[in-house]
């Protein structure tokens, strides 16, 4: 009779990518609490909720490295030797954030600037680049149901949703049926800027195949030909000169056009340039017609773990609190950076995997001081930490807040109970904060 | 008097494991202390609030501000915001330095013998730095988010400096405030955002160029990798005139730019189609 035992949760928020579908469904075994099945969700999203599952790769106790190996403890030994690892830090780096809720994220803040020490989240190797470039020159953007209902050109430039955010194209920017756009995808057309030939190259209508790291020089071509210049070059990185003037006279008649844009612009030569130019681009656009651009955040909160931060510090990222007050420095107080220069002592690491992401040389640094994990999984940085709390997954196993990649603020739900002795996010930060603030005689 | 008098020194004993944040080693905050109170100003080390004689030996009182020679030895590289908002003096660093120095600095000098790290110079207001060996990313640039970078004053880097100087230099001729920069070699995006700066490049430069130029003059004496495709090439030139009035005569070619910015100076006849003689955004590379 083990049908009795299933109950099925609808609308649930799937915590993987900045997509944030709202529309899963989700069976759960009440009586093992374990997921059973996933409705509707994408591939990526669905193995997220299957990997929720109790099994040799989910930690349920708190561990601490003895000698080579790991040993259980109870949460107060692992709390208390983790808060003397933090306490003892002069320049301690807490990083990641991202894949957690929001409540837990701003606990991260208090911490951090309690200890004097670097706050960071994942956007400092992701969308920083967009960040800095917003703070230079602005940013018109919108929401996701807007470009739904009303784009007629959209343009993914270097980024793949196809593979990264999979029900994007489904439900907000191709083939999704619009108030004004009731054909779907044949009311709309797509471009695609990438250099290499990707699946979501192969759905568009134009496929610009610009040379690696000539991007900057694309934009500039592009936003010089709107303004009227007739271009020297024949060949704008690898882009012949009539396709570009085919490109923009295609932006400028449509009426109502929006640019996505991925890690291929954010993390490639000239980094926040580029975005720089992509954003004065569609300023100049607006003078034609009705231009926006979002941003495709990979984790599901990055965007959040932005926003509290920004709303908290003032900052959205690369924080350092060593003067008692925040201040902000890409390059500087970037996690990478500091990790290459080896300027801290000690990390904590929130709901992200660095060593799987940083360069050879940041995480080398980074595991010779002292590492606390909280982290649900087996990961390359959790199987090399000093202390290891387990944490509840946010959105699958406790609920919270997360923003979606256009900024819109979402519930996520719980949909099941935490294996062992895991604590959410937010607990566990708090269990450290009460111990920090004992240690300090606060 | 005796100029030796007014002298400071400092030495560092140890090359520290944190980066110092030494904003407080200025001739300002030196100016009219004995050396005994010069130890006790605020330095920061990690998240710990020490004293300047926790890391350094100080010798020599300060003056007045503008008479007070600051000169300081031992391995530098860690140490950042020297010579932070300084208006008078000198400073003279024997050593490489770290982050910032001479950052916002409105006047007096700063004389680096060695490399500087990132941010040297950053939105000076006025004044005199001189690195004589290479410098970082961001030299004379302006902070995030700020629209306005170096106003005046002068950056003399022998060596090659990094990616993005001079970023958003504001510079305006009726107000007499000319942002200059000069070194041996650049990276990318040199004078990007610039709105009246003058940079005069030695040696060779890599890709973006004056991207986004809306004001300014940028001299290549060497090779640039790349050159925009919004420059248009105008013609030769023999000599030309900065914008404080100086000549730098040579054989270079002149490039108009960059028509990607909307309000850009050199602007476009509508009606003829020709670049319009008050051009201002100009690039000039050796012919």
């Amino acid at each position: 009779m083990a049908v009795k035992n299933i109950k099925t949760v609808t609308d649930v928020i799937c915590p993987f990518c900045g997509t944030l579908c709202d529309d899963l469904e989700v069976d759960i075994d009440t009586k093992e609490q374990k997921v059973i099945e996933v409705r509707n969700g994408c591939q990526i999203g669905t193995k997220k909720y299957f990997a929720s599952n109790p099994s040799g790769h989910r930690y349920d106790k708190p561990l601490i490295k003895d000698n080579s190996s790991y040993k259980e403890v109870s949460w107060d030994v692992a709390i208390d030797k983790a808060a003397n690892i933090l306490v003892k830090a002069k320049r301690p780096l807490l990083y990641g954030f991202s894949s957690t809720e929001c409540d837990a994220q701003g606990k991260g803040v208090e911490l951090a600037e309690m200890l004097g020490g670097i706050l960071d989240n994942t956007a400092s190797v992701c969308h920083g680049p967009s960040l800095l470039a917003i703070q230079d020159v602005g940013a018109p953007t919108s929401t996701l149901g807007e470009y739904k209902n009303r784009a007629d050109l959209v343009v993914f430039w270097g980024s793949n949703p196809v593979h990264a955010h999979p029900r994007h194209l489904g439900r907000y920017s191709d083939f999704v049926r619009g108030y004004f756009r009731k054909d779907g995808t044949n009311d709309r057309f797509i471009v695609v800027v990438d250099p290499r030939n990707t699946n979501t190259a192969q759905l568009a209508d134009m496929h610009i195949q610009v040379n690696p790291n000539e991007d900057y020089e694309l934009l500039n071509a592009i936003r010089a030909t709107l303004r009227g210049v007739e271009l020297d070059g024949d060949v704008i990185s690898g882009v012949p000169k009539n396709k570009v003037i085919e490109l923009v006279n295609a932006l400028k008649t449509c009426k109502f056009g929006v640019i996505f844009f991925g890690m291929g612009l954010t993390q490639t030569l000239s980094h926040h340039r580029n975005i720089d130019a992509a954003i004065c681009l569609v300023r100049e656009l607006n003078d034609h017609t009705k231009f926006l651009l979002t941003p495709m955040r990979g984790h599901y909160n990055v965007t959040g773990a932005n926003q509290v931060f920004s709303w908290q510090t003032g900052y959205s990222y690369s924080i350092d609190f060593s003067k008692g007050y925040p201040r902000y420095n890409p390059g500087e107080f970037s996690s990478v950076d500091v990790l290459i220069r080896d300027e801290i002592d000690a990390s904590l690491i929130v709901a992200s995997d660095p060593a799987s992401n940083f360069p050879a040389a940041a995480v080398k640094n980074m595991f010779k001081h002292p590492l606390i994990t909280i982290e649900p999984h087996h990961t390359p940085t959790s199987v090399n930490s000093d202390i290891i709390l387990p944490p509840a997954i946010a959105g699958i196993e406790c609920e919270g807040t997360a923003y979606r990649m256009d900024g819109v603020p979402l519930r996520l739900r719980k949909v099941k109970e935490a294996p062992g002795e895991c604590l959410t996010d937010k607990e566990i930060i708090e269990k450290l904060i009460d111990a920090v603030k004992k240690k300090k005689g606060e | 008097m005796n100029k030796l008098l007014v002298d400071v020194k400092l030495k560092l004993k140890k090359r520290p494991k944190f980066p110092l944040e030494a904003e407080n080693i200025t001739p300002d905050k030196f100016a009219g202390k004995p050396a005994a109170e010069i130890m006790k100003l605020t330095i920061y080390h990690g998240n710990e609030e020490k004293k300047i004689r926790d890391f350094f030996d100080v010798s020599g009182n300060g003056g007045e501000v503008n008479d007070t020679k600051i000169i300081i030895d031992g391995d530098l590289s860690n140490v950042k915001r020297i010579g932070e908002k300084m208006t008078g003096g000198e400073i003279i660093i024997n050593s490489n330095v770290g982050m910032h120095v001479g950052n916002n600095m409105s006047g007096g000098k700063i004389l680096v013998n060695g490399n500087a790290d990132d941010w040297a110079g950053a939105m000076l207001k006025g004044g005199e730095l001189e690195i004589t060996g290479n410098a970082g990313h961001y030299v004379g640039a302006a902070y995030r988010g700020f629209w306005k970078g170096m106003e005046n004053g002068i950056i003399k880097v022998k060596g090659k400096i990094g990616n993005e100087a001079l970023s958003w230099a504001n510079g305006s001729k009726p107000s007499k405030r000319f942002p200059k920069l000069i070194c041996g070699g650049a990276g990318s995006f040199l004078g990007v955002h610039s709105h009246g700066g003058t940079i005069i490049v030695e040696g060779d430069c890599d890709r973006c160029i004056g991207a986004d130029q809306v004001r300014g003059t940028i001299i290549v004496k060497g090779k640039i990798s790349r050159i925009l495709p919004s420059y248009k090439k105008l013609g030769q030139v023999k000599e030309i005139e900065l914008m404080n009035g100086e000549i730098i005569e040579g054989k270079f070619t002149e490039y108009s730019g960059d028509h990607s910015v909307e309000k850009n100076h050199s602007k476009i006849d509508k009606k003829t189609g020709k670049i319009s003689n008050s051009s201002n955004g100009r690039l000039f590379v050796a012919a």
